[in-house]
């Protein structure tokens, strides 16, 4: 009798296994199917889990955009949007992973700068024609940060410094050929300074390395320093944007300071080639809701992300014109 | 103070706390099911919560989740994460003796216990934790994994040789995929699948669930035999309690400051923790055989890595660990940015935060007790079903990892190795601390010498942490030498 109970016990363990990696698919469609009795539930988009690939590790911008959105795309689509984060490759690892999807609406990808740039860079064949773009959802300035105790004050005295000592400024960043390595590497060739790059594994272990004295200074997004910059420890000294951060409204931009250099990181969605229309308009209209929603909004204020949406039509000229832009700037820059 | 108490005794709070930790048992203990996996599905869920509510709930699941690791390491020597690799090692020796509650017993307790050490660690001296963290560098990382490394010996089992081949072969997966500085494709292929390499956990769940199951059936042709299993106590007694202190206090502070450097988790800390109080063990022998100390330092050190691992969101902002990384995104859900600035600003919710984890780890102690019994009983379950339910869980656990075939073959292919390597008796540790710790030191060792300003290694000697680690390193592996050729000598003459 007791035996009969434990048996009983280990398979309702076992199917609880089993429904918890499916819970989700089964969850969602029941949902779907709720919505759309009349019509044929089988072919109706979505009806099923969708995969959402963030090319970076978990709590840096672009995750947060991706979760973010995913989670608006969730409820706006009715299905589980679940984001998977497959790092490596600056990226390249994540987006080769979504062209490689199968073209069904059920995978799609954040894509960040990085999808312009890594072709240039020689890591992989991944350039924004191999996609269908979905939308812009963010973009975000360089800013060029060192500890609040540094013997400079402004991106000119840093640049003299840098010019005074050179090799000796080491600047972090968030992998090689990563858009940070290219904004650091695009102020040293424009202004004639000498850098060191270190490369790390995302942004926060090299702002982790800033605080702890190990280089002099990053090359990151504002977001990603805004905490220790308010807590005091950190200071940016410039932007690479055409305007001012309206986070840090008193920071100048590289352009006020004289150098003319324009870097920033943009992020969007995209597709894999080839997904039929019907799936397309279906995924853009979402990702254009979820930029404009205040639910987006609110969290990239807060993170320091500047949401700036482009419709599919507007990114997909947009990342190609970045495109071009990357592929003749980086063959020119000495990155070791 | 007062406040933050008030905010969180509510039912409310209690209710997704109690949620949190049934669910984090569940996601604990399936391989394959990882304590960030479960926080990253529910941070969505946790919106529409009261921010103490939903914190109440994702720190639950961690919590418990870690702890629930050991259970199948205990049970059936398959580690539901990877930082219970350790709690295997002793556990399941102690599981295999009869004192499955015992084991049970002390990976409630000592789990608990680790997490509330490191709760009070954070709630006095987070700034000072957090400072010694900011210490670590690249190459003190480079130290940290080389030091990890050399245990590689001591978890060898009975041939050192055979263990540095499985070590060797640990390294040398781990450098499949891209590069980690230049992003450069190594013995990739070109099959897209291996340029992130390959994952650790699918290897992990079939060498120790799918391998073990695959030769237990074979094992089983040879002797059957029907074992009457007693669950026995659970409760440690004064004796062993006293035993265990010193590698609990030991394992404890080592791991909140493991715990706090950015990127170094339960899965190092575990073993740096074993390791560690293995050699400062009266009775070193018994580690890896069914060690009471071996286990409650490997249950504490996993759970007292969650302490430090809050002490850096806290007070930098910055991620300890991937599960405080999705964290730091909740928090910022709820208008809080991790940070500096939110002991000044919003210091009530820190306290918020801190009496939460005590709660989480007094539940996680209470669930751990009452359920080590109705868990144990799983062992007096007929063999063939568990072996079932093993290989069950083993290809759900591969697949939802990454949502990946590949992973399930990964595993698949792990498992099979893994019977062959039992029965050719090689030890499967330091494979899977090479796993572990390969990565970490490559990748840092490189990123210093890009580091050095002269371009040289003379760098890595003008840092106090990182030769001491790096001379406590070279030290571990001379010195058993040493101390062997001192023995002969010494027999020889007498």
């Amino acid at each position: 009798m007791k035996k009969w109970y434990l048996m009983i016990l280990v398979l309702f363990i076992a199917l609880l296994a089993a429904c918890s990696s499916e819970a989700n698919n089964s969850g969602g469609e029941n949902e779907t199917e709720d919505n759309t009795q009349d019509s044929n539930e089988e072919s109706k988009y979505p009806n099923k889990q969708i995969e959402l690939v963030v090319p970076y590790s978990p709590g840096g911008a672009s995750d947060m955009v991706g979760r973010t959105v995913g989670s608006f795309m969730e409820k706006e689509l009715g299905v589980p949007v679940v984001v998977t984060n497959k790092t490596g490759g600056t990226g390249a690892v994540g987006m080769s992973y979504v062209e490689g999807k199968n073209p069904d609406g059920y995978g799609i990808g954040y894509v960040p700068v990085e999808m312009s740039m890594v072709k240039a860079l020689g890591f992989a064949d991944v350039e924004p024609a191999n996609f269908e773009l979905l939308g812009r959802a963010i973009v975000i300035p360089a800013a060029v940060t060192v500890p609040a105790d540094a013997p400079y004050d402004t991106i000119e005295e840093f640049i003299q410094y840098a010019k005074d000592n050179p090799g000796q400024i080491r600047v972090g960043n968030s992998g090689t050929g990563s858009i940070w390595h290219i904004a650091a590497a695009g102020l040293a060739e424009e202004t004639g300074a000498e850098f060191k790059y270190v490369p790390f594994d995302g942004a926060a272990p090299a702002v982790a390395a800033l605080l702890g004295g190990h280089i002099e200074a990053v090359s990151v997004s504002p977001s990603e320093v805004k905490a220790n910059v308010d807590g005091g420890d950190l200071k940016i000294l410039a932007v690479m944007s055409s305007d001012r951060d309206p986070t840090f409204p008193d920071v100048p931009t590289l352009i006020e300071s004289g150098i003319d250099l324009e870097i920033a990181a943009w992020g969007g969605f995209a597709a894999p080639k080839g997904i039929p229309d019907d799936v397309k308009s279906v995924l853009e209209e979402a990702v254009k809701k979820a930029v404009a929603s205040e639910e987006f909004q609110t969290v990239s204020t807060e993170r320091g992300l500047n949401a700036s949406y482009l419709s599919a039509e507007e990114f997909t000229d947009f990342a190609s014109k970045q495109f071009d832009f990357y592929n003749e700037l980086i063959p020119n820059m000495d990155l070791q | 103070m007062i406040d933050a108490l008030m905010q969180v005794l509510q039912p409310s709070v209690f209710m997704y706390m109690i949620i949190g930790v049934i669910l984090g048992v569940f996601i604990g203990a399936l391989p394959g099911l990882t304590a960030t996996m479960g926080v990253a599905i529910l941070v969505p869920l946790t919106f529409w919560l009261q921010p103490q509510e939903g914190l109440a709930m994702l720190i639950a699941i961690y919590c418990s989740s870690i702890f629930a690791g050991g259970i199948p390491a205990i049970l059936i020597n398959a580690p539901g994460t990877p930082a219970s690799m350790a709690t295997a090692w002793d556990g399941y020796e102690l599981n295999k003796k009869g004192q499955t509650g015992l084991a049970l017993g002390i990976n409630a307790i000592y789990s608990a216990l680790g997490g509330l050490v490191s709760t009070i660690f954070l709630l006095v001296a987070a700034f000072p934790i957090s400072r010694v963290a900011l210490s670590f560098g690249p190459p003190e990382y480079f130290a940290l994994a080389i030091f990890g490394l050399s245990m590689m010996i001591s978890v060898s089992g009975k041939s050192i040789a055979k263990g540095m081949i499985m070590g060797f072969i640990g390294l040398f997966i781990a450098t499949i995929g891209l590069d980690p500085i230049l992003s450069y494709p190594r013995f990739t292929f070109d099959n897209p699948n291996l340029l992130d390499g390959i994952s650790f956990i699918p290897i992990m769940i079939g060498l120790f669930g799918l391998g073990e199951v695959l030769s237990q059936i074979l094992e089983s042709n040879k002797k059957e035999k029907v074992k009457k299993i007693k669950v026995g106590r659970i409760i440690p007694n004064k004796q062993e309690r006293k035993q265990m202190r010193k590698p609990f206090w030991f394992s404890s502070a080592l791991s909140t400051i493991i715990g706090a450097i950015p990127g170094a988790g339960g899965d190092i800390a575990s073993l740096i923790s074993w390791e560690q109080s293995k050699r400062f063990s009266k009775k070193k022998k018994e580690f890896g055989k069914g060690s009471l100390e071996g286990l409650a330092a490997s249950s504490t050190a996993n759970n007292a890595v969650i302490g430090g691992a809050f002490t850096t969101m806290l007070t930098l902002g910055l991620p300890g660990d991937s599960v405080t990384a999705i964290l730091i995104g909740a928090l910022m859900m709820y208008g809080m940015q991790p940070g500096p600035v939110l002991f000044t600003d919003h210091v009530d919710f820190v306290y918020v935060i801190i009496i939460l984890l005590f709660i989480a780890n007094l539940i996680v102690l209470f669930v751990g007790l009452a359920g080590a019994n109705l868990f144990s009983r799983i062992m007096l379950v007929k063999r063939e079903f568990i072996w079932v339910a093993v290989i069950l869980f083993s290809i759900v656990g591969a697949y939802a990892l990454n949502n990946s075939y590949f992973d399930v073959w990964v595993m698949v292919v792990s498992g099979i190795i893994g019977v062959i390597l039992r029965k050719l008796d090689f030890p499967l540790g330091p494979l899977i601390l090479a796993l572990i710790l390969g990565p970490m030191a490559e990748s840092n060792l490189r990123r210093s010498l890009s580091m050095s300003l002269d371009g040289t290694a003379a760098y890595f000697f003008s840092r106090p942490i990182t030769v001491t680690l790096l001379s406590l390193a070279i030290l571990s592996l001379v010195f058993p030498v040493i101390k062997n050729v001192i023995k002969k000598y010494k027999t020889k003459n007498s």
